[in-house]
């Protein structure tokens, strides 16, 4: 019982301390992106506070999805697909941010571990086994991505606005795929972690573009019912209004 | 609700699709509707063998483009149809038992696709179906039409095939008195059949066999054959559409909505073209299409592709 009683005041002396004032703090303008029929894309603002002069790094990964990567090869002469690799856990969507070079933030350690930058993520894969193969697969893989602007071609910048008030600037393009994103904020000191902040962004259809993509889920045979009628009655108003005789 | 914007000339209109959870140019998919729909019109064909392909390019993913697409023949067979079911030219008995060879064909198509995707290689096994029926038909069309536009005969090739012994000796005889036809139910049935296995393995309607084999096959009189054609295509892609929507849920009402305002206003176009070119120079036309398209096919097998390397993402 004492111990406990120790233990806790233990707790409750050094807990607050870290929790009232934290080293890293960050917001998004907005934690939802809503994809209407006229989505075009969307620029994603985050401000954050630091306490400590320490460097930043923020990543923005989407859900993950697995991805396979083929190679044709010509067998008797005509062009098909032989190897082929499929990397799981990729994140659709990545991109990142930091106040300085990433060499000079941290140790190649430590952003392999947080799996900041693209050549330090770590994707689990199945098919050819063979290292060199892999790899070569890996890189198509990115390359393809930031093709789509949905891996970054160079980090961004992180914008220091007053000594420690930043803000940080995405792009979500047109084809960006839907679910949750997730934010890490890291602030760095002496190549370590010594603050984590991380925030959710919910990237989905609305209103008329959301009801039409439950109603095809939900209402399957209706949504089909309904869409032959549609397609039947437009074929035969059509007819109608535009015979000239 | 749309976002439109001018940029260089012209406009530029860019879509969310709800289904294909992609954007796209909305005058570029209302283009190759209208363009289809053209076809349609001219050809009694569907044009899903131009259609299909045209939106996976377009980065569609494949199946929304074979679901959407069944749905898009919906409205340009109903508005083709029409033009025809007024003059007459549909002869409803003769689509009915094709449909019903049809209905067979694509549940027995199912089990093929299965069977390709078993066997892995569905991006090289398509493609030469592809090729295999668009060149022989394009070349069969392409001799027969040829040689009937110089001989300038009046029966404009009317084939005998039928005569031939091995489809007089097949049972369950029907009278098509619209086609003023004597001929076993087999033989529109097995037409059918083939045309619902194109249905659901390529995902195309089947409007480029389904004419040449009932001109050449059936005998049928050519002005019959557009209109009963597009009735069968009406019937087989009604069923289709169900069936993607409700197995896989890949009809995206958006994009169709876009195909079918293109094409109804093609198929009307195309529809006065026909009445004004000889059935011949069409088929002449339609042949040679058939021929460059699996010609096309052929130079993606044939040639080094650019980038030897795809990428596929499983949502």
């Amino acid at each position: 019982m004492r111990k406990i009683l120790i233990i806790a005041l233990v707790l409750l002396a050094s807990w607050p301390a870290q929790a009232a004032v934290p080293d890293l703090n960050i917001n998004l303008t907005d934690d939802h992106v809503d994809i209407t029929a006229g989505f075009n894309g969307e620029r994603l603002t985050l401000f954050g506070v630091r306490r400590d002069k320490g460097d930043i790094a923020i990543v923005v990964r989407g859900p993950g999805a697995s991805v396979t990567v083929r190679r044709k090869e010509p067998v008797l002469g005509l062009w098909m697909n032989r190897e082929s690799v499929t990397f799981e856990n990729v994140p659709l969507y990545y991109d990142m941010a930091m106040s300085g070079p990433l060499k000079r933030i941290a140790g190649p350690d430590v952003l392999a571990g947080h799996e900041i930058g693209l050549s330090n993520m770590q994707f689990r894969y199945t098919g050819q086994e063979e290292e060199g193969v892999v790899d070569r697969f890996r890189e198509v893989l990115i390359r393809n991505r930031q093709e789509h602007g949905l891996f970054p071609l160079e980090p961004r910048r992180i914008k220091f606005l007053d000594g420690n008030f930043f803000r940080a600037d995405f792009y979500l393009p047109p084809d960006v795929p839907t679910g949750i994103y997730t934010i890490d904020a890291y602030l760095f000191r002496d190549g370590g972690i010594t603050s984590l902040k991380q925030a959710t962004l919910r990237v989905a259809q609305v209103g008329f573009n959301a009801d039409l993509y439950n109603f095809a889920n939900k209402g399957a045979l209706l949504y089909g019912l309904a869409a032959v009628f549609l397609a039947f009655g437009t074929g035969w108003a059509a007819h109608y209004l535009l015979r000239r005789d | 609700m749309f976002w439109v914007q001018t940029s260089g000339f012209g406009l530029r209109m860019l879509i969310y699709l709800p289904i294909a959870e992609m954007t796209v140019h909305a005058e570029a998919i209302l283009l190759l509707g209208a363009a289809v729909g053209f076809l349609s019109g001219v050809f009694g064909v569907g044009g899903g063998f131009l259609t299909t392909p045209l939106l996976i390019f377009m980065g569609m993913p494949p199946d929304v483009a074979v679901g959407t697409q069944a749905n898009q023949l919906v409205a340009v067979s109903t508005n083709g149809m029409l033009s025809h079911w007024r003059k007459g030219n549909v002869d409803v008995k003769l689509a009915l038992v094709m449909f019903s060879g049809s209905l067979a064909g694509t549940f027995a198509g199912i089990l093929l696709f299965r069977m390709i995707q078993y066997f892995g290689q569905s991006d090289l096994i398509i493609p030469i179906l592809y090729i295999i029926l668009l060149s022989t038909m394009g070349t069969l069309m392409l001799s027969e039409s040829v040689m009937a536009a110089m001989k300038k005969t009046k029966k404009e090739g009317r084939a005998r095939l039928r005569h031939h012994p091995f489809f007089q000796a097949l049972p369950y005889k029907m009278r098509f008195p619209r086609s003023r036809l004597y001929v076993s139910a087999f033989l529109p049935a097995g037409i059918g059949f083939v045309g619902g296995i194109l249905v659901s393995v390529l995902g195309v309607g089947g409007g480029f066999i389904l004419v040449p084999a009932m001109i050449y096959l059936l005998g049928m009189p050519p002005l019959l054959v557009a209109g009963t054609s597009m009735f069968q295509i009406l019937l087989t892609s009604i069923i289709a559409t169900i069936a993607h929507a409700f197995t896989s849920h890949t009809v995206d009402l958006m994009l169709a909505a876009i195909l079918i305002a293109g094409g109804v206003a093609g198929a009307q176009a195309g529809v006065k073209v026909a009445r004004r070119i000889k059935s011949v120079y069409a088929r002449i036309l339609l042949a040679l299409m058939l021929l460059i398209v699996s010609f096309q096919l052929a130079g993606t097998l044939l040639i080094k592709p650019d980038d030897v390397y795809s990428v596929s993402v499983a949502l």
